[in-house]
């Protein structure tokens, strides 16, 4: 286990690919906080006064985290916080659908006709969830922009 | 606790610091989510609370329907229009609002008005509703179930193309 935690190479697919996934997903949510207070709303879970703040700062938050782990500067912060979030996200997608609700996910894009809820959803996030875990506790740094920093201030 | 969670801990708060702040100016310069009309709608932030459009369910709809008192104005696009609409609902995309807003100049300011957009995923049936209640009507309702609620039940509807 000790040696996949220092795989450079499996580190930076992995922070490629989650980091990916929150930069997308981030984008049309930052652009339109009012479809995605809507899509909060849907799932009957907060307040709209929470929801329309939620709404505001996530998809900023999504989207400093994704660049924080593509280019792997605060790592660790950055698998911190997305499992954080994802574990949030995947709580909110399973009480929708036990309570039934019929509604999109609201996750990358706001467009009502795709991402339903489901529990492909929950899968799906259970395995960024577990990819978010590896990255907080892996070790290797060879690929990322905090090391090259690092080690050139270092130098001089 | 590890000092691996720690120093994640205080990056993540670093994170959720500069993102929330980010958030914040961006919908701040660009007057949307919180500053927006329809987060303030509800924070009761509006010049005046009688402003506020108030949200009807399917049942208060069909209601309103049957009584024959209300009109619908549905806020999708025309094409989504066409394809199927609330029966008798004139059609008011928001976009089209101020190009299309004499339609309404006849009626009489306490119309029973009702708003409808797609369903529970659109807001423009409530942005509409607002823009109608901010133009001075007084009895604006918002149905935000929509053409969707409405078509599962089979209540009546019309298409203008086949």
């Amino acid at each position: 286990m000790k040696k996949l935690l220092s795989n450079d190479y499996l580190i930076l697919i992995l922070r490629v690919v989650l980091g990916c996934v929150f930069i997308v997903a981030s984008i049309e949510k930052a652009a339109n906080p009012a479809s995605f207070t809507v899509s909060i709303d849907n799932y009957k879970l907060l307040p709209h006064a929470v929801a329309a703040v939620i709404a505001t700062v996530l998809p900023w938050i999504e989207l400093l985290c994704g660049l924080a782990l593509v280019f792997g500067v605060r790592t660790g912060g950055g698998a911190l916080l997305s499992s954080m979030m994802l574990g949030v996200f995947t709580i909110a997608v399973v009480s929708a659908l036990l309570r039934g609700l019929d509604i999109s996910c609201g996750c990358f894009t706001q467009d009502p006709n795709v991402g339903k809820v489901g529990w492909l959803k929950v899968g799906e996030n259970l395995l960024l969830i577990l990819a978010s875990i590896f990255l907080l506790f892996s070790t290797g740094v060879r690929f990322s922009i905090e090391r090259h920093l690092s080690s050139r201030s270092s130098a001089t | 606790m590890s000092y691996t969670i720690r120093q994640a801990l205080r990056e993540a708060a670093f994170i959720v610091a500069t993102g929330s702040a980010l958030g914040l100016v961006y919908t701040g310069v660009t007057g949307q989510g919180i500053f927006g009309v329809h987060g303030s709608v509800q924070a009761g932030n509006t010049p005046s609370e009688e402003y506020a459009p108030e949200f009807v369910e399917l049942e208060e709809a069909v209601g309103f329907f049957k009584s024959g008192d209300a009109l619908f104005l549905d806020a999708r696009h025309e094409f989504d229009y066409d394809l199927g609409h609330i029966a008798g609902a004139l059609n008011l995309p928001l976009k089209e609002f101020e190009e299309k807003k004499s339609l309404l100049s006849s009626l009489p300011k306490d119309k029973l008005i009702v708003t409808y957009c797609d369903g529970q995923e659109c807001n423009s049936s409530l942005e509409l509703g607002l823009k109608l209640s901010a133009a001075g009507f007084s009895n604006v309702k918002v149905f935000f179930g929509g053409w969707r609620d409405w078509e599962s039940q089979n209540n009546p509807a019309e298409r203008t193309v086949q």
